[in-house]
């Protein structure tokens, strides 16, 4: 997030995009149901008819995959009505009169046909953003997880950029992380492009400067991603250490996951649990959970907060730092003479440019929010303000694509999937957890009820659902939350894996996998003898 | 033939959600078509007016006009108020019983018991087949042949239609102000007046009208607290029913004053007939001008806007009456802020009773010091009393401030009944407690009054004579007051509650001393610690009881210890 | 809304006979409780708008004839305050017997809920005489419903309305409300109905705020049997990304509940259902205790350490001999703290030389 989340409850107008906050996120919603108590008006784009659409002064629903069309044309009306911040476009960025040509041709009218929503709606919309004192922007997976999930977050940075909302109080662009420490995951170098605090390994210079903290000269290649190494499994790719990621029930095309998984000569797998991804490994290592380790953790607002132990883990559990240090010694390799978190943590701080002014005891209390460049420093709660990081905010011109696969007669039905309140993720822990149950008990496809009518099914009944990559059996539920033609699961339980089916792109930059578009077929099915998912 | 369509959901919200203040009518649209308040319309009306259905659930079981159960709506309440109580109405209750009958509090027909509502009816009588739908007394000739203010004009004939009232200078008075265009001289002129609220709380009107004229925030509003509910009350029936215009020119006059552009009259539930008139009134100004937009020719805009309670006697305390209003829980609110800076829909607001509206306009027509003079023995102006219970004549009188209570008592309604004496009389209803002994020979005027422990209030006065048992009659009373607290603060929330028990013998201790010890901190408490002046002022019950009849209390707490101890 | 410090100049009032200066738009209670005065209240959340319903927090202001209630009452220059004259302080004590009156029971078990205490102790603080004013109990409690996670045990309300407030102004739920009046009163859901049926969304927020435990966690409940001191570790969330801060309640080494840090940063005591209910997974038999390798017959078996560290890393060893070292790839979780994180990098950093790592972001 660019602003902290007590921003929040500042805005005057809100406008969430691919978010279902109020499920997803339920504790960042209520700063912004009391932002609307306030009086600030709330715009919400979302293909169903979420809990935040309930709120919303004004909703639009966009049809699945079509976000960056809705952003483009309101990129235009802003525009056309004179809404343009001049001033912050000279001052701060660049590309800005090649993007206010480009938007010239993307009117509301050729979005509606897109989008399917009416053009006076998006026109609104637009007016609404574009006039606001402070107006602020929030998003999650529902604008990454498509194959043009980058050009979505630069439409929308576009669009924040055009009207000066980025950099002050009540604004910004701002991306909801769906799990606990993801954001941490990429600020401390798990990732193949960058070293911890996001230095590129593509510069020599940080290729030095971890030389001489690591003793080793590392590529100044990018690694390569998840998704690739998965597709170069058995070949390239030979061992994978995983630690706790349930890669078979989260990732897209299931199917091929497992496969890719089981076509390695070695996999070692770090976990509290014995996932269907540990269930696949050579070696299972058992690692201490939340409440019985300590360490850090960063918010989706950049906050770096400390855990800590409450309890022993379980038997001969350890904690994730413990192991693979372990496991480095084993193998030779030098610097992982770790004695505890705080040490780890530090020589982290001590190498990142982003946590460079923090260490162990200066997280005591959680109230630093990165980039915290020098000890003394307070914090950057807020990014960009004044100056962008790489200097100027650069506009970007997108084009609309259609999804990598769309409706057709033989998959005329978009599947798009997700969270719910009750379950996170692949249900390791609330699945295991006492009294969820009680509201969430199996996994069903939520549809319109004129659909469920018109495709013979029945409220509580049982349905098939094909898509290119296979097919499952699923209750059906029926509810006006779902638009016609569009049907909505969450990847959550394992008896209804829906990644089954997801998979059909991927975002071409990042390599996120298109889980929000799926064409499928919904047929009436027989209720399954036995409970057994996969048919 | 003409066949009356009944309207859909969608008609019945259409006609209300576009204007102000939409809640209540809409409730009472769909109460009175379904003849209760179904799940379904409930959930309608929480989607239309995007309230969360379980704030709207818990608004509706505040009241209790409001039927939840099929044909609810057409059952007979009877008053089972002070006087009706004793009147016949319980008697009335039990032959009423097997058709579903159940009792309401104090219906403001004391005059004339007893009241009962069934549907959009108000009958009046004492036994089943007698009960008959009639108006409402006129109030009687003032006995004492002394010059009036409110009551001045009431008993011309046709009074209550617009022509009647213009017969005699209706509306007079707001044309000359609103075409002088001197707002500024109608606050002058009610300031100097000295009128006070009559609705109880006797604030001057002339700072209240300033105050809400200089505050910040528009639309500005005039809010006519017509909801009646005090026990004893009757005095803004009479006066809405017989002479509506003078109060809605008063609030046109307190609008042109203040700067306010919309106003509404808040009805109690219990006065159907009133509201028809009303309805009626208000149609007739407009059609001629005098309330819409541009009054008379003039830029002066002020809208008016009738809207019902449901039953609750909290809702004619100013915070509760705006909440319920807005549509909100009808709690009171904190003060401050106070409702002239910080009322309907948080913006300034004049909140007035029926009494103080109708004495400005005859104060604006005839003048500050006319009106000044009409009160005695130093006081300024008059009050209208509603005298009930058992006394001769009971009715409503207009009474000089500063008359002795004594002359209104036995010179101008009668005295009681031959043969009997006078125990006891309440005080602004029922809040001000009860007086008697030789604190009857008290004036009507808050000093005076005041000095004995009691208030005036709205001037509700009932008259117990030595047949009653008093220990009963203060039971009832608090019974009155436990039913009607709202449940926001806790003193009142468990102190009526605990002095009910007490009076009731149902709970406390049985030791005379230790009785009188909890009553009495209950009694303190309440009044020190509550939020609003139902709390504040219910236990004067207790405390006039045991000044007055410290005996009958130590028969009751020894009558209790026999029945606790199983002696009986 | 939280007044800004610098658009406002300190003004000073009289407060038990000291001078104290206070900002404009704070109310009495915010200015004496700075100050260290212990007033009493039981329907104050300081996160939600004051009510002015309990009356306890009622002080003597010079010129007013009654005391006012500190919570709802501005501070204004020049302002004369009496926080705990004996008049006020006796009318706190009946007050608080009043309450103590309409409840089934005063010592509750703290498991039930953060603020759970706080009637008890101020009955113990003032010493209050909790036989007095017998009378019939308030509340009906909903033995009916059957939700794993809030015990509704309206015997012990006391009708201060926090919980109702926090669902309306904390959570925008809207999912309780108050019916019915007076004695009467009684916290409801929609027609009267079940929670789940309800727009409540199990946040637990009403349970942490009541003041009695007449909302209460049921889950931690299962331990009130445990004998021992309940400790409390300050952690974050295990959830979501907003980082919400809890205190993990233990008992020995047994988890038995989660309390909302009110004073954490991302969420001011907010939490969500996953975050206030869905922490016992840690205490699962499911959970890993040893490590395993797979033996000869292809299944996973239960070794030590030494033994699966070596098969470990004798993998990766052979892997890296045979096919060089960029055929590792390492896959770091969006879920473990950034101490995992840090060092999957630097395995295949400093260990390999290459970039070969990711997370699970992408999924």
């Amino acid at each position: 997030m660019s602003n902290p989340l007590a921003d929040m409850e500042k805005p005057d107008v809100i406008f969430c995009i691919g978010t279902n906050m109020t499920e997803c996120h339920p504790v960042a919603a209520t700063r912004l149901k009391r932002a609307i108590a306030r009086g600030a008006k709330m715009i919400v784009a979302d293909p169903r008819h979420i809990g935040l659409a309930d709120l919303a002064d004004l909703y639009l629903p966009i049809r699945v995959g079509s976000d960056a069309a809705l952003l483009l044309a309101m990129a235009h009306v802003i525009d056309r009505e004179g809404l343009v911040n001049e001033q912050f476009i000279g001052d701060r960025t660049v590309e800005g009169e090649k993007f206010l040509e480009h938007v010239k041709q993307f009117p509301p009218e050729w979005a509606a046909e897109i989008t399917g929503v009416p053009a006076e709606d998006i026109e609104r919309a637009a007016l609404w953003y574009g006039k606001a004192d402070r107006g602020a922007i929030y998003y999650t997976l529902g604008i990454t997880e498509h194959i043009c999930g980058v050009d979505n977050v630069q439409s929308l940075c576009n669009l924040a950029l055009m009207t000066g909302n980025i950099g002050r109080e009540g604004t910004g662009i701002n991306p909801m992380r769906g799990q606990n420490n993801i954001q941490g995951a990429g600020d401390t170098g798990a990732i193949p492009n960058n070293y911890p605090g996001f230095q590129p390994v593509t510069d020599p210079k940080n290729q030095e400067k971890f030389r001489r903290a690591y003793g080793r000269t590392v590529d100044l290649e990018k690694g390569i991603t998840k998704v690739t190494a998965l597709e170069m499994a058995g070949d390239q790719i030979r061992a994978m250490l995983i630690d706790g990621e349930n890669t078979v029930v989260s990732d897209p095309d299931r199917h091929h996951c497992e496969h890719a998984l089981k076509s390695l000569d070695h996999l070692v797998v770090i976990d509290i649990f014995l996932t269907e991804t540990a269930e696949l490994a050579d070696v299972v290592l058992p690692a201490a959970a939340w409440g019985e380790t300590d360490g850090s953790q960063t918010n989706t607002e950049r906050r770096v907060q400390r855990l800590r132990a409450a309890v022993p883990p379980p038997g001969d559990a350890k904690p994730d730092w413990w192991i693979i240090s372990q496991l480095a010694r084993r193998l030779g390799f030098q610097g992982f003479e770790f004695t505890d978190a705080k040490g780890v943590f530090n020589e982290l701080c001590s190498l990142s440019v982003t946590y460079a002014g923090l260490d162990w005891d200066r997280i005591e209390h959680g109230e630093y929010q990165w980039p915290v460049p020098e000890p003394g420093h307070p914090g950057t709660p807020i990014l960009h303000q004044g100056t962008f990081v790489n200097g100027r905010g650069i506009f970007h011109l997108i084009s609309y694509r259609d999804p990598a696969e769309t409706i057709d007669d033989e998959y005329p039905v978009w599947l798009t999937t997700g969270r719910r309140l009750q379950s996170y993720h692949t249900r390791t822990q609330t699945g295991r957890s006492a009294g969820i149950d009680y509201f969430l008990s199996e996994e069903s496809l939520e549809i319109h009820p004129d659909d469920v009518a018109a495709w013979g099914l029945r409220d509580g009944g049982w349905a098939r659902m094909h898509s290119r990559r296979g097919c499952v059996l699923i209750k059906v539920k029926e509810t006006r939350r779902s638009p016609r033609g569009t049907v909505f699961a969450s990847f959550s339980f394992n008896d209804v894996p829906v990644n089954i089916l997801t998979g059909g792109g991927y975002d071409p930059v990042t390599q996120t996998a298109e889980l929000k578009v799926c064409p499928v077929r919904v047929e009436p099915a027989e209720a399954p003898s036995a409970r057994q998912g996969v048919a | 033939m003409t066949v009356t369509a009944i309207p859909t959901n969608h008609q019945l919200i259409e006609q209300c959600r576009t204007e102000p203040a939409p809640l209540l009518p809409l409730l009472h649209a769909f109460h009175e078509r379904d003849g209760h308040l179904s799940e379904e319309a409930l959930r309608e009306i929480a989607g239309a007016l995007k309230i969360p259905i379980a704030e709207l659930f818990g608004d509706v079981t505040f009241y209790h006009h409001f039927a939840r159960e099929p044909q609810g709506y057409g059952v007979p309440r009877v008053c089972t108020g002070p006087v009706c109580a004793h009147r016949g109405g319980l008697e009335l209750l039990e032959a009423l019983r097997e058709t579903g009958a159940r009792p309401m509090p104090c219906a403001g027909r004391c005059d004339e018991p007893v009241p009962v509502l069934r549907g959009g009816e108000l009958l009046v009588g004492t036994a089943p087949r007698s009960l008959v739908t009639k108006p409402s007394p006129i109030p009687a000739p003032n006995p004492g042949g002394i010059e009036e203010c409110v009551f001045a004009h009431i008993r011309e004939p046709g009074r209550a239609t617009l022509q009647g009232y213009r017969r005699t200078g209706g509306y007079e008075a707001l044309e000359r102000v609103v075409r002088s265009g001197a707002p500024a001289d109608v606050l002058a002129a009610i300031a100097d007046s000295k009128l006070a609220g009559r609705g109880g709380a006797g604030f001057p009107t002339g700072t209240k009208w300033t105050a809400v004229a200089d505050a910040p925030g528009t639309p500005k509003s005039i809010v006519c607290n017509a909801d009646e509910g005090e026990p004893g009350c009757f005095k803004d029936r009479a006066l809405l029913d017989h002479d509506p215009h003078a109060v809605i020119e008063g609030m046109a006059l307190a609008a042109y004053a203040t700067g306010a552009t919309r106003g509404f009259i808040y009805l109690r539930y219990e006065y159907p007939d009133t509201f028809g008139i009303l309805a009626q009134a208000i149609a007739d100004a407009e059609a001629a001008a005098l309330l819409g937009d541009n009054v008379l020719g003039t830029d002066f805009t002020f809208r008016l806007y009738l809207r019902r309670g449901a039953g609750a006697y909290i809702c004619g305390e100013e915070g509760s009456l705006l909440n319920s209003l807005e549509g909100k829980h009808p709690f009171p609110r904190n003060r401050p802020p106070f409702p002239v800076t910080h009322g309907y829909e948080n913006l300034p607001t004049v909140v007035n009773n029926v009494e103080t509206l109708a004495a400005a306009t005859a104060i604006v027509r005839r003048g500050a010091e006319w009106y000044r003079g009409l009160g005695m023995n130093g006081q300024a102006g008059t009050k209208v009393i509603s005298l009930s219970g058992d006394i001769r004549r009971p009715g409503n009188y207009e009474v000089p401030l500063g008359l002795p209570l004594e002359t209104l008592l036995h010179q101008w309604a009668g005295g009681p009944e031959v043969g009997r004496a006078i125990q006891a009389v309440t005080m602004a209803g029922l809040s001000g407690g009860f007086l008697a002994g030789k604190d009857l020979d008290v004036t009507l005027d808050e000093p005076s009054i005041r000095s004995k422990g009691s208030f005036l209030g709205a001037g509700g006065i009932m008259v117990f004579d030595d047949r009653h048992d008093m220990i009963a009659v203060a039971r009832d009373a608090m019974a009155f007051f436990a039913h009607e607290s709202c449940g926001k603060c806790f003193p009142c929330r468990i102190g009526t509650q605990r002095i009910t028990e007490r009076l009731a013998g149902e709970a406390g201790p049985t030791d005379l001393s230790a009785w009188i010890d909890e009553v009495a901190d209950l009694g303190q408490t309440m009044k020190a610690m509550s939020a609003c002046g139902l709390g504040l002022a219910a236990p004067l019950i207790t405390e006039s009881l045991l000044k007055y009849f410290p005996k009958d209390v130590a028969r009751h707490v020894e009558r209790t210890g026999h029945d606790a101890r199983g002696d009986r | 809304m939280i007044a800004n410090p610098t658009d406002a100049k300190s003004e000073s009032l009289t407060l038990d006979g000291k001078e104290v200066s206070f900002t404009p738009g704070e109310t009495i209670y915010e200015v004496a409780t700075r100050h260290r005065k212990r007033i009493p209240t039981l329907c104050y959340d300081e996160r939600l708008e004051p009510f002015g319903g309990c009356r306890l927090c009622a002080v003597e202001v010079e010129g007013s004839r009654l005391p006012v209630a500190s919570c709802t009452t501005k501070a204004t220059p020049g302002m004369q305050i009496r926080t705990s004259t004996a008049s006020v302080e006796k009318h706190r004590r009946t007050l608080l017997e009043m309450v103590a009156s309409e409840n089934r029971e005063i010592d509750v078990d703290p498991l039930r809920g953060y603020a759970s205490q706080e009637l008890s102790t101020l009955l113990d603080r003032y010493d209050a005489r909790t036989g007095r004013f017998a009378g019939a109990q308030s509340g009906s409690s909903r033995p009916d419903d059957d939700n794993p996670f809030i015990l509704r045990d309206y015997d012990l309300c006391i009708s201060c309305y926090r919980c109702v407030r926090v669902c309306a102004e904390q959570e925008g739920d809207h999912a309780i409300s108050v019916m019915s009046r007076g004695f009467h009163t009684q916290i409801t859901t929609e027609f009267e109905g079940l929670l789940k049926h309800s727009a409540c969304t199990f946040c637990g927020q009403c349970v942490q705020t009541c003041p009695t435990g007449a909302l209460a966690d049921r889950k931690a409940m299962r331990f009130a049997h445990l004998s021992g001191e309940t400790k409390q570790t300050r952690t974050i969330c295990p959830y979501c990304g907003v980082g919400c801060s809890v205190d993990i309640l233990t008992k020995d080494s047994t988890m038995v509940g989660v309390l909302p840090a009110m004073d954490g940063p991302a969420n001011l005591g907010a939490l969500c259902v996953k975050g206030q209910f869905a922490w016992d997974f840690v205490q699962h038999p499911d959970r890993l205790a040893t490590p395993l390798v797979r033996g000869a017959d292809g299944e996973l078996q239960p070794t030590d350490w030494d033994t699966a560290l070596d098969r470990a890393a004798e993998g990766f060893r052979k892997v890296v001999d045979e096919h060089g070292r960029h055929s590792v790839y390492a896959v770091a979780s969006g879920r473990a703290p950034n101490e995992a994180g840090y060092l999957m990098q630097k395995f295949v950093r400093a260990g390999l030389g290459t970039n070969n790592v990711d997370n699970c972001s992408r999924a």
